[in-house]
């Protein structure tokens, strides 16, 4: 293994020189900044919307059998009242009035509004006009409990307690959580840099020479190695770009402000977080370098990938079931079959619906396939080296000495 | 130190239902230029295969130095294989310094033999290519560059001059020579007979997987009635291929 230094710092190197990689690692942070771009310029047009409908007067009419508007607010907004329906919007037809309000006897029919145009956003305008005589009109004869308690904006907040503990359980499993994102990311955008990470060197034609300069294992260990500080790397630079510009423009963004120092670090949960983060990644990460080793160009490993992250990522669909119901034999089984455990681990350790014993178990598992897989990857490496037009199959991989 | 440097005995190997090599033995003196001939699919690269550890032998042993090949070993290897390939996408000097430092050389010292060896091939403009931008004839002349970087005890070349030019096919002579001169083995599998008279000193001439003829080329030339080694070729295969 004393080659794995520079097969490490090669792979490291080549992958960084790759415009792929870049494009890869950086397209997400760009499509975040322009939507988060969008979002800015978006909200700055509302706001110059509306302080141009604060600044806009207009002439209108009203006529109220709802029996709830104030006439002394329409009096001070300088709306007239009308006789009747069809007056009002015969004025507004005849462009004697900007606009005609009229408030049924009966408000679940809705405010009907007749308005000149004045173009698509700008029409806009009635409508908020008059919504707000109607919640002024009404706000002034009710007490602001009640306006609140009709409104439904009534806050409620939580206090729950967990072994004489105030317990929050949403925010406990922010941290530990955010292994579950990583993994995902990182799965998803790196799993063909595995792929393709093997099948180069049988593409290439190089493979026969290199295999008689250094040992199958070093190469596999190191692009191991390799793909998983090149994914450190890719997943530095999705969430540094978007932290940083959360940090600067989330006023801007009118982003709700996230105060770091209420989320709480369960240590437990992220260490376990850590560690099943690691075995899964380990273990696919050789199970994609096993496929790339195992078919003869990297289009045919790439159908195998859509196998792989069925796998991963199909127990999502009974996330629910992860948390509401742990104890159930289908939730027992994905989290100890090695293959789909990474998901249901890192889920049920974040809602807190996991035991440590149940982990450590679990953990053992998915550590001893990873090793047996990278071994497996290792064989495959070796023996399928000159199979340069066949994939080779599971049998022959074992038969060989 | 053993008289032999790869000794191959009682080797067989078969893929499926055919048997490509039966019950082989020969010796490869150390020092010495051992040509290792016959027709298309006789079973030269598989014998050099199994040597090198990629195939595993059915029957039989061969080792290198007394030992099965293992590349962390002590024996300073060169081979250049049949299968042609480099790292398409990254530049000339790159690869050189990557294999310079598998083999145990420094990355100035790979960096330096490197350019010395792409001057002397006419190559040094190249050094920061693209290894395809390179024609197939430069590609061969790398690599058969990394094959002889760090000067192997051992050069295994399977068909070093395929694809060469008859200037490039004197050039590589001329290495193989120098090699030889400071005592390197050098085991040449190759159909140019002219090469075989040239440089070896002892061959094999392989057919049906077993050895039609082993020995010097002298020796191999006397027990053909003194014929030169193109007639002997032409007499043992009969002009059809074994495959």
């Amino acid at each position: 293994m004393h080659n794995l230094g520079t097969v490490f710092e090669f792979e490291v190197i080549r992958t960084l020189k790759k415009k792929t990689f870049w494009i890869t690692a950086l397209s997400f942070p760009l499509i975040m900044f322009a939507v988060f771009g969008i979002i800015l310029l978006s909200n700055q047009a509302t706001e110059d919307a509306v302080k141009d409908m604060e600044k806009q007067q207009f002439t209108a009419f009203t006529l109220d059998e709802s029996g709830l508007i104030d006439s002394n607010l329409i009096a001070a907004m300088d709306i007239k009242s009308v006789e009747s329906r069809a007056l009002g919007i015969s004025a507004v037809e005849q462009g004697k009035i900007d606009a005609f309000f009229y408030y049924p006897k009966d408000l679940s029919k809705g405010i009907e509004i007749y308005g000149k145009d004045v173009g698509i956003f700008q029409n806009g305008r009635y409508d908020t006009v008059a919504r707000i005589i109607l919640d002024e009109s009404v706000g002034r004869t009710i007490d602001s409990n009640t306006k609140t308690a009709i409104s439904g904006n009534t806050n409620a907040k939580f206090t729950i307690y967990k072994d004489g503990q105030i317990y929050d359980p949403i925010k406990q499993m922010i941290a530990p959580g955010l292994f579950l994102v990583l993994f995902y990311f990182l799965i998803a955008m790196f799993g063909n840099q595995a792929v393709t990470s093997t099948t180069e060197e049988k593409e290439n034609r190089v493979i026969e020479m290199l295999l008689t300069t250094v040992q199958a294992r070093t190469v596999i260990i190191g692009k191991i190695f390799a793909l998983v500080v090149l994914a450190i790397l890719q997943a530095i630079l999705f969430i540094a770009p978007v932290a940083i510009g959360y940090a600067f423009l989330h006023n801007q963004l009118a982003l709700p402000s996230l105060d770091l120092s209420s989320i709480p670090f369960d240590w437990a949960r992220i260490s376990m977080a850590t560690l099943i983060f690691s075995a899964s990644f380990m273990l696919f990460i050789g199970l994609l370098v096993a496929i790339g080793a195992a078919t003869p160009t990297a289009k045919e490993a790439s159908s195998f990938i859509g196998i792989v992250m069925i796998l991963i990522f199909g127990p999502l669909y009974a996330a629910s079931l992860f948390i509401s119901s742990p104890e159930q034999p289908i939730v027992q089984f994905m989290s100890y079959f090695p293959l789909t455990a990474p998901i249901p681990l890192l889920l049920r350790n974040a809602a807190g619906t996991i035991s440590i014993p149940e982990v450590m178990i679990a953990l053992a598992i998915l550590s001893f396939t990873a090793v047996i897989v990278i071994r497996i990857a290792v064989r495959i490496f070796r023996f399928g080296a000159l199979e340069y037009s066949r994939k080779l199959s599971f049998r022959e991989i074992l038969s060989r000495r | 130190m053993n008289t032999f440097i790869v000794t191959v005995d009682g080797f067989s190997i078969s893929f499926g239902n055919t048997q490509v090599i039966d019950n082989l033995s020969f010796k490869v003196k150390r020092g010495e230029t051992f040509g290792l001939l016959g027709s298309n699919g006789s079973g030269k690269t598989t014998i050099i295969r199994t040597l090198l550890g990629i195939y595993i032998p059915t029957a039989g042993s061969l080792t290198i130095d007394g030992e099965p090949f293992d590349v962390s070993g002590d024996i300073k290897l060169g081979y250049l294989p049949e299968e042609r390939g480099l790292y398409k996408k990254e530049k000339v000097l790159d690869v050189m310094i990557y294999f310079g430092k598998l083999k145990g050389l420094s990355a100035d010292e790979a960096r330096d033999w490197s350019l010395g060896y792409l001057s002397k091939v006419e190559l040094a403009d190249k050094a920061n290519t693209k290894i395809d931008k390179l024609s197939g004839g430069q590609q061969q002349k790398i690599q058969l560059g990394i094959t002889i970087m760090g000067n192997p005890e051992l050069l295994i070349l399977d068909e070093p001059t395929k694809g060469f030019d008859p200037i490039n096919r004197r050039l590589l002579m001329d290495i193989v020579e120098q090699h030889q001169s400071k005592g390197a083995t050098v085991i040449f599998i190759t159909h140019q007979m002219e090469e075989v008279e040239r440089l070896c000193d002892r061959i094999l001439l392989l057919k049906n997987g077993q050895a039609a003829a082993y020995g010097s080329v002298q020796e191999v030339r006397k027990k053909f009635g003194g014929k030169n080694l193109d007639s002997i070729f032409i007499e043992i295969y009969g002009g059809r291929d074994d495959a």
